[in-house]
């Protein structure tokens, strides 16, 4: 806060100045009122030569206040104040220019305050909770796998027996369960199953009741819960007697005994806890449930004395246990990097890199128009030069000029950074449910308020600075001492400024396109044609603990619905038409007739045998799955038409083979295709059979916001393996309602529970909207993300739009002069104005040239983008329009302008 | 003042001469400006205005100090007083003044 406290001390001392003067002021008035009677008594003189002679005595009355206010030490600041005062004055003069100027600096600025704010808010959070800093993640990392190995029991009993320099040690898991209250509905909600030692860890005690104590993990222990103030006031109505009370949770029934304050979500989002249900010491090496670990750092250890110990601890089990450790490696680390990896990331601060070139460049875009004002200001700077003004005083006044716009781009990129950050955390929070880090902090860091203020002096220095040294170089000035007096000015702009309009043009011409794109996708429709009703469609998404009744639990279920008046085509499947769907590679094997092909993107999924007839998806060729394909080694796909036609050219599909590539493996190995078979991810190299194509229905990719729509895929048999997913199995389920497919909503959860009361359902919702949160969030993040794009590509355009408009006009305007003195000695009036316009033409189509070479290079050939030649067409007509209405005023202007008028103006 | 002596040595004679004047009892400006007149009987003439920025010197260097009171006819007035340190170095400069002084006037009296 070093800041903090010289501003402290710097502001009162700014209207100390003034009291200060004050006091000088009484001080000589008191003197010369003094020396004045003085001369009335001795020398009898009339008050009025009295205080003539004394004024004469005192000597220049100025010259005094002067040294003493530069006694007083504060010359700079109030020099600074002065140049504040006309940096603020100045704003206000050319309105046109500040507004331009604060909006490009601001989204620079903006731009790069919110990009460090959010590295800093997820990549390095600070962990609201006391001493936060000393609490750490101990995780085994697989060197082979390059992963973490999160199935560390074994070692964490060992670490917990050993470890000196971590206390509270301790693991948690997390769960959901449906959390059973007194009306008889169950709901599923987010908890973990963690150690006591948590409780101790993180300081915090409980609002009610206790937390869960050691006791409760021992076994034979009565089942206890604690619960998160979100449970408790919305299940239990923030029943007061709410301790004691017995709760259904999942399969069983445990106590109440705590309920933890507002806010407190340890590990990470949880809302509610349970000792951990295992015995810890009967797992072997590498075995048991995936476990997170933490515990705090012990009083006076650093965190790489900690590492020291634990590694010494890792190098003995390798030793010891070189069957499963050989490749292991503990590492303990800030808690926060168990969840966002704690790689160096240089890649981020390279990113922080481009916003602060973007910054430099909207700085010098802004820098070209003050240049321009500045040219209309020489004779300012020539005065100022006369009356003995040093280059550095007149290069501080640009910089608080530049200083005064940026200081106000700041505050305003700043207030929009904050702003985007709570609606982005709301965001977050409504499309997570709540499920979002408790550290996530959505107030600004002070860390940002500085680096904008860093950015805000960098690219006044660019802006102002920049700018005024040109215009003060000694060249210029000895062309000032010229035409001191005369009209005309004398900062020159030659082929420089063809070529900043040139660049200003090509810089342009890249910003439209994406302006235009990004703009049109917000009004783009949410949600692509399903090819069913899917209105009539209800579905959920129905989450089961790991069992052998897998297919006798989806039995029950469809046997149950089947019994309701008005449901019918009750299916399964791991992804539903609408939803987004995992995208894998793979190889096609050739036949007799075709060759095969390498390396295809195609969308895949496991879905119900009943699948493509519950939809009215036809088969157009060989068959549907039947449940003889319900084995897992089948190795059976059905593919859909997008196939046929863009991977077979609309060859014959069936009895072809296909096979997921090890590109796809090492996708696999990284998790990120999730609700893909497990089968297939075990099995890469296992080729399946075509046998069935059918007719497209709502595959979509969501490869990210922009590219989703249908294409190629293949379908699996739903087996458990498929549906297998994390520690439980997932799947969809689909049923076609007559009459309102939502009201039917409550009696899918009622027949559910009947089922199994451990059935967890989420997302109830009517197929014509998006159909899970994934893909609803990923929509809706795209749309932020998009929304926020779009502004900046669009205040990017108008900023270089205005940059070119402004740059073109003041070229135009240099040569008003030239041309009302052609126009005087009888030059044709339509030929100059040709002559004028046909450069600017020039300039911008070089530009427009030279923009779209680089935009197919980059853009298309580089990112692999779209080319979209009419968008450039557009471009190009908008700058010309632009073009002419830049050099239009001026050279009317200067048409006007009486020959005489013009001709006096010569040297 | 048709021959100024060199700056610093008036700027040195000044600074001893208010020290001097507050060594007697508080005083403002204008009393100080009467009483240098006084003392060096007119011969030290100079703008009363340079008092000050002197004043501000000594003040910040923590030779003398300052408090606003009333004059003798009841008027809001500064007034100046030597400080410890201001006594000390008065007594330091009396000290090197006069072996200048003395300096000055054996080579004044030799040639």
């Amino acid at each position: 806060m070093k800041w903090f406290d010289a501003a402290r001390i710097r502001l009162p001392l700014l209207f100390a100045g003034r009291a200060a003067e004050a006091r000088m002021n009484d001080e000589f008035r008191f003197h010369i009122e003094m020396e004045t009677e003085r001369l009335m008594r001795a020398k009898g003189l009339a008050p009025d030569e009295a205080r003539r002679q004394a004024l004469a005595a005192f000597g220049g009355v100025e010259k005094h206040k002067e040294a003493l206010r530069d006694g007083r030490g504060l010359a700079w600041l109030r020099g600074w104040s002065l140049n504040v005062k006309l940096g603020v004055r100045m704003c206000a003069r050319y309105p046109g220019v500040t507004m331009a100027g604060v909006l490009a600096m601001a989204i620079g600025i903006g731009l790069g305050a919110a990009y460090l704010e959010g590295i800093n808010d997820f990549l390095h959070p600070a962990l609201p909770l006391d001493e936060g800093e000393r609490i750490v993640g101990l995780q085994n990392w697989d060197l082979e796998e390059n992963d973490p190995e999160l199935r560390s029991m074994h070692d964490f009993v060992g670490w917990r027996q050993e470890l000196g320099s971590v206390q509270n040690l301790g693991t948690f898991r997390s769960i959901e369960r449906n959390l059973g209250v007194a009306d008889g509905s169950a709901e599923p909600a987010q908890g973990a199953e963690i150690s006591p030692s948590a409780f101790r860890m993180v300081r915090v005690p409980a609002l009610l009741g206790r937390t869960l104590i050691d006791a409760d993990e021992q076994r034979g222990a009565p089942p206890v819960i604690v619960l998160g103030h979100q449970l408790w006031r919305n299940r239990f109505a923030g029943d007061p007697g709410v301790v004691g009370r017995a709760v259904q949770v999942g399969n069983s029934t445990s106590t109440v005994v705590g309920v933890m304050p507002e806010g407190f979500a340890f590990p990470v989002s949880h809302h509610f806890w349970v000792p951990p249900g295992s015995n810890a010491q009967a797992y072997e090496p590498r075995q048991g449930p995936p476990i997170r670990i933490f515990g705090r750092l012990a009083p006076g250890v650093s965190l790489e004395e900690a590492q020291a110990e634990l590694s010494a601890l890792g190098l003995r089990a390798s030793r010891e246990l070189p069957a499963t450790h050989e490749h292991l490696r503990p590492r303990v680390m800030k808690y926060t990097d168990l969840f966002v990896g704690d790689e160096d990331n240089w890649q981020a601060y390279l990113v922080q890199l481009f916003f602060v070139l973007l910054l430099l460049v909207l700085g010098s875009n802004v820098a070209t128009m003050v240049f321009a004002r500045t040219a209309t200001r020489e004779h300012e700077i020539a005065m100022r030069f006369a009356l003995g003004a040093s280059r550095g005083q007149i290069l501080a006044q640009f910089f608080a000029e530049a200083l005064v716009l940026a200081l106000a781009a700041t505050v305003l990129g700043l207030a929009a950074v904050a702003l985007g950050a709570q609606w982005f955390t709301r965001l977050l929070w409504d499309v997570t449910q709540g499920q979002i880090p408790f550290w996530l902090d959505d107030s600004l860091n002070v860390t940002t308020v500085l680096y904008a203020l860093v950015l805000a002096v960098l690219v006044s220095l660019v802006a102002g600075v920049m700018p005024a040294l040109k215009a003060t170089s000694s060249r210029a000035r000895a062309r000032l001492r010229h035409s001191a007096g005369a009209g005309d000015s004398a900062l020159r702009f030659g082929g420089l400024w063809s070529a900043v309009i040139v660049v200003q043009v090509v810089f342009t011409v890249l910003i439209l396109p994406p302006a235009i794109v990004s703009i049109s996708a917000l009004g783009e429709a949410d949600h692509t044609d399903p090819g069913f009703a899917a209105e009539q469609y209800l579905s959920a998404r129905v989450d089961m603990d790991m069992g052998p009744e897998f297919q006798a639990t989806c039995d029950e279920l469809r046997r149950r619905l089947l019994m309701k008046p008005g449901a019918s085509r009750v299916t399964f499947a791991s992804r539903l038409p609408g939803m987004g769907h995992p995208e894998a590679w793979v190889d096609v094997d050739g036949d007799g007739s075709a060759p095969g092909a390498a390396g295809e993107l195609v969308m895949a999924t496991a879905v119900g045998v009943n699948y493509f007839d519950a939809f009215g998806a036809e088969i157009v060729a060989g068959r549907a799955f039947n449940s003889g394909d319900l084995r897992t080694d089948a190795g059976v796909v059905v593919a859909n038409e997008y196939f046929v036609n863009e991977i077979l050219q609309g060859r014959n599909a069936i009895g072809r083979r296909i096979r997921y590539t090890t590109r796809y493996a090492q996708q696999a190995a990284t998790g990120q295709p999730q609700g893909l078979p497990r089968s297939v991810m075990r099995e890469r190299g296992q080729w399946y059979q075509i046998v069935g194509v059918v007719k497209n229905i709502g595959m979509d990719t969501t490869r990210d916001a922009f590219t989703s729509g249908q294409g190629p895929g293949v379908y699996h048999p739903l087996t458990p393996e498929a549906a297998a997913s994390g520690g439980s199995y997932s799947v969809r389920i689909a049923f076609h309602v007559r009459g309102d497919a939502a009201a039917f909503a409550p009696q899918l959860r009622e027949i559910a529970r009947d089922v199994d009361p451990g059935l967890r359902l989420y997302d109830v919702l009517r197929m014509d909207g998006p159909v899970d949160r994934v893909s609803r969030n990923q929509r809706r993040m795209g749309r932020f993300f998009s929304s926020i794009t779009g502004l900046v590509a669009l205040i990017a355009l108008l900023i270089s739009v205005a940059g070119t408009y402004s740059v073109m006009s003041f070229t135009v305007s240099r040569q008003t002069r030239e041309i009302g003195i052609r126009i005087a000695l009888g030059a044709d009036r339509r030929r100059i104005i040709a002559g004028v316009f046909s450069r600017a033409m020039v300039q911008i189509a070089v530009g427009i040239v030279l923009g779209a070479v680089t935009w197919f290079y980059v853009i298309v050939h580089v990112l692999g983008g779209r080319d979209r030649v009419g968008l450039l067409v557009v471009t190009a007509i908008v700058l010309m329009l632009v073009g002419l209405a830049a050099c239009g005023g001026p050279v009317r202007r200067a048409l006007r302008i009486e020959p005489i008028e013009a001709l006096r103006n010569v040297d | 003042m048709p021959s100024r002596p060199p700056v610093d040595a008036l700027r040195g004679s000044l600074d001893l001469l208010v020290l001097k004047t507050l060594s007697l009892s508080p005083m403002h400006g204008w009393g100080i400006s009467q009483r240098v007149q006084q003392i060096s009987d007119g011969e030290l003439e100079m703008n009363q205005g340079s008092l000050y920025p002197a004043l501000q010197r000594l003040e910040k260097a923590g030779l003398i100090a300052s408090d606003w009171g009333v004059s003798d006819n009841n008027r809001q007035a500064r007034f100046y007083r030597l400080t410890a340190a201001g006594r000390r170095a008065l007594g330091n400069e009396l000290e090197s003044w006069k072996r200048f002084a003395a300096a000055l006037d054996a080579v004044l009296r030799t040639t």
